[in-house]
């Protein structure tokens, strides 16, 4: 086994974590205009919740799934409650991005005497160990990155053969268009958000499971490699975060085994500003948010 | 009223002139409320450290206060939250220095923050105590920043020790150094380095950036090296990294050793959670300073500690955690040193509590603040040796003592395996060479 094959399985763990965070993220993004820098936050509640159902004894996997409802309703009043509000009088995307700070650093305090600081662990066994020649996963790790791909399946076909997709990318790309045309925008905009909340529930869950142990820290990590990917894919492109997922997720783990784990971020970030320069809307924006979906 | 006046002016001066007869060098220990800052993560990655500072101050406060306070004065604890991030921590020492003009004393500013915030607090003319070891406080030339705790050097010297002559399966001769890439993380490495290579073992080093989501492709590489040893700190990552080290090893979780700042609850409860109760307590060792947990002060300490539950739940549970053995003496030797110069002003106490902690010849040695205050009331000077045990400050305010190695039992206490003879000690300085 090199250990280059080994990082090339790590960054295929990585990069499915990180697609399932960052494809909800963007998607909130280009539909909703809204960049939700309260979603760390959210996955680590998400996270919690899944928690509390496993130190009651319930599977981890079972505790995923309320981890995604759970941030599908938090998203869902998130938006309903503050977000939308703020827009509706017409607040700046700046004055939006800074009411999400505060709404992440709200939810952050707000836990902090619920759950502690103390970094926690699901009661979860990592599973036997499964070789193909060089790349070593567990159990879970393969669950991973099966559930990542099945969730990156479903939001292509979302967006591309249901109505409610067609919906979604008619919304993202002119909503006053799309309410003249009868669409009932505001109806898919409470379902993105569900949608994405869910998205971002079962992100925390998985992003937790794959760290070992995680705390009301971790939040901030989650939101960067989210964020960054997007951001790499093309704000508001769910197909680029997707793009932008597998890069650094790799890009990180192989350059920790090619060079020096002090770097791998460094590198993956110095790829992001480097793509920022010579394309700065991202490997795949086009005109208009969600339109390389269809 | 004239007459009234005077006769007030006249009481408040004889009362001035009656208070506080323990000494004669100061103006008075004035009234009001003292104030002790915690200025120290409460939040952020480092988020447990702050707990246990400020479990000091609270088992610290009803002794002074119990015991007549400090001249009457009762002691308070405030947190100021740094985040452990220096850009978070200057404006909180800022604010906790101009708008408390009561402070006597500070205590924490760890290694995240201490480089910004101790000259902030040494302008301030407030002596601190610093739970801090990197190495550019070793000669530092701010007076009112105390250290009760050895640099990190010392700790690496200790690990070594653990490696070549801890009970068994030590000795080890192959180790992988994995702490987090920043400086204050990195300062283990050079004299672990040295000393171990000088000594016949092999090292490497396998930097980690603290916080990362998770620590795979680093786990490999320190596999691939097979060490027998692994050297470790790595506060807030170490359950994450010492997680997935079981999961590739096939399960097998690889001897490691400790710094002293693993010799918390909250590094045991996130180990523990990663990779079992069981396989922490057989494969752990640890090292920290000689406490013997026994003793007047240790008795004053944790009976104040538990009852400090009421207003701090956690408080109990640092009741082996050396930082708090040691900030809780720091804060109890500045409230000495007030009442032994009369004085509320501290650049007439700063110097004192030098001369409380070490002592002089003839100095009468107490282990609480009662006798403390008692043996200055009776013209006696003092040495305080506290919970923590002796304080030896050399003329850049550091002090130590010497190393016990260390394991945990399953409760998550602190058991100390054996003690490294001064010789061992002596070798280990001698081959680190820094």
């Amino acid at each position: 086994m090199t250990i280059f094959e080994a990082a090339f399985g790590f960054g295929l763990v990585s990069m499915s974590v990180i697609a399932i965070a960052a494809v909800g993220f963007t998607m909130q993004f280009g539909i909703t205009n809204m960049i939700n820098l309260a979603y760390g936050e959210v996955m680590v509640s998400s996270a919690y919740v899944a928690y509390s159902l496993n130190r009651a004894g319930v599977s981890i996997w079972i505790g995923m799934i309320a981890g995604g409802i759970f941030g599908a309703v938090f998203s869902f009043l998130l938006n309903r409650v503050v977000y939308a509000p703020f827009q509706r009088k017409g607040t700046s995307y700046l004055g939006m991005v800074i009411v999400s700070l505060a709404i992440s650093l709200m939810i952050a305090n707000i836990l902090l005497p619920i759950v502690s600081y103390n970094s926690v662990s699901y009661a979860e066994h990592a599973g036997s160990i499964i070789r193909f020649g060089g790349v070593v996963l567990t159990v879970n790790q393969m669950i991973i990155i099966v559930l990542a791909v099945a969730l990156m399946v479903g939001i292509h076909a979302l967006l591309r053969y249901t109505r409610l997709g067609k919906a979604m990318r008619a919304t993202a790309a002119n909503p006053s268009l799309a309410r003249n045309c009868g669409i009932p925008t505001q109806r898919v905009i409470d379902m993105v958000w569900l949608i994405t909340g869910a998205l971002c529930g079962v992100a925390g869950v998985v992003a937790a499971l794959n760290s070992d142990s995680f705390a009301i820290a971790s939040g901030g990590g989650f939101l960067i490699t989210a964020l960054a990917a997007a951001v790499l894919g093309g704000a508001g492109q769910p197909y680029g975060a997707m793009i932008g997922a597998v890069i650094i997720g790799l890009m990180t783990e192989l350059t920790a085994a090619a060079w020096s784990a002090e770097y791998k971020e460094v590198v993956a970030f110095a790829i992001l500003v480097l793509v920022m320069v010579l394309r700065p809307q991202g490997l795949l924006a086009k005109r208009g948010a969600l339109a390389a979906a269809g | 009223m004239r007459f009234g006046s005077a006769a007030c002016s006249l009481a408040v001066l004889l009362l001035a002139a009656c208070g506080g007869g323990t000494g004669t060098t100061g103006s008075g220990l004035g009234s009001g409320d003292l104030l002790v800052g915690v200025l120290a993560p409460f939040s952020g990655a480092d988020a447990g450290l702050g707990p246990a500072y400020y479990a000091a101050c609270l088992a610290a406060a009803p002794s002074i206060n119990n015991n007549g306070g400090v001249g009457g004065r009762q002691v308070k604890c405030q947190q100021f939250d740094t985040r452990g991030e220096p850009a978070d921590a200057v404006p909180a020492a800022n604010q906790m220095v101009a708008s408390n003009s009561n402070l006597m004393a500070v205590v924490g500013c760890t290694s995240d923050e201490a480089s910004t915030v101790a000259p902030i607090v040494d302008r301030a003319h407030i002596p601190m105590f610093c739970m801090t070891g990197q190495s550019e406080f070793n000669k530092t030339r701010l007076p009112y920043f105390h250290r009760l705790v050895p640099a990190d050097i010392f700790d690496a010297y200790a690990m070594v020790g653990w490696a070549l002559y801890g009970p068994s399966p030590a000795p080890f001769h192959k180790a992988a150094l994995v702490f987090g890439n920043d400086i204050g993380s990195q300062a283990f490495v050079d004299p672990a380095t040295n000393a171990f290579t000088k000594l016949g073992g092999q090292v490497k080093n396998f930097p980690i950036t603290l916080g990362a989501a998770s620590y795979r492709t680093e786990v490999a590489s320190v596999i691939a090296y097979q060490p027998d040893v692994v050297f470790t700190e790595a506060l807030g990552s170490a359950g994450t990294f010492l997680g997935e080290l079981k999961t590739q090893n096939g399960g097998k979780v690889i001897p490691f050793i400790g710094t002293s700042a693993t010799i918390d609850p909250t590094w045991f409860q996130q180990v523990s959670g990663a990779i079992g109760v069981n396989d922490l307590v057989q494969n752990y060792g640890g090292v920290d300073l000689g406490y013997d947990f026994s003793g007047p002060a240790y008795t004053e300490f944790i009976t104040n500690l538990n009852a400090a539950a009421s207003t701090f739940s956690d408080a109990p549970k640092y009741k082996q955690r050396g930082s708090t053995l040691h900030l809780y003496d720091g804060i109890i030797m500045t409230a000495l040193a007030m009442v032994a110069t009369n004085s509320k002003d501290p650049t007439v106490y700063n110097p004192k509590i030098k001369e409380i902690a070490n002592g002089g010849s003839g100095a009468t040695v107490v282990h609480t603040y009662k006798d403390g205050v008692d043996a200055l009331k009776a013209g006696k000077t003092i040495r305080f040796v506290g919970a923590g045990g002796e304080n030896n400050f050399d003329q850049y305010n550091n002090s130590q003592s010497g190393y016990i190695l260390v394991k945990y039992n399953a409760a998550g206490d602190e058991v100390k395996v054996k003690q490294l003879t001064p010789d061992q000690t002596q070798k280990i300085s001698q081959a680190g060479g820094i």
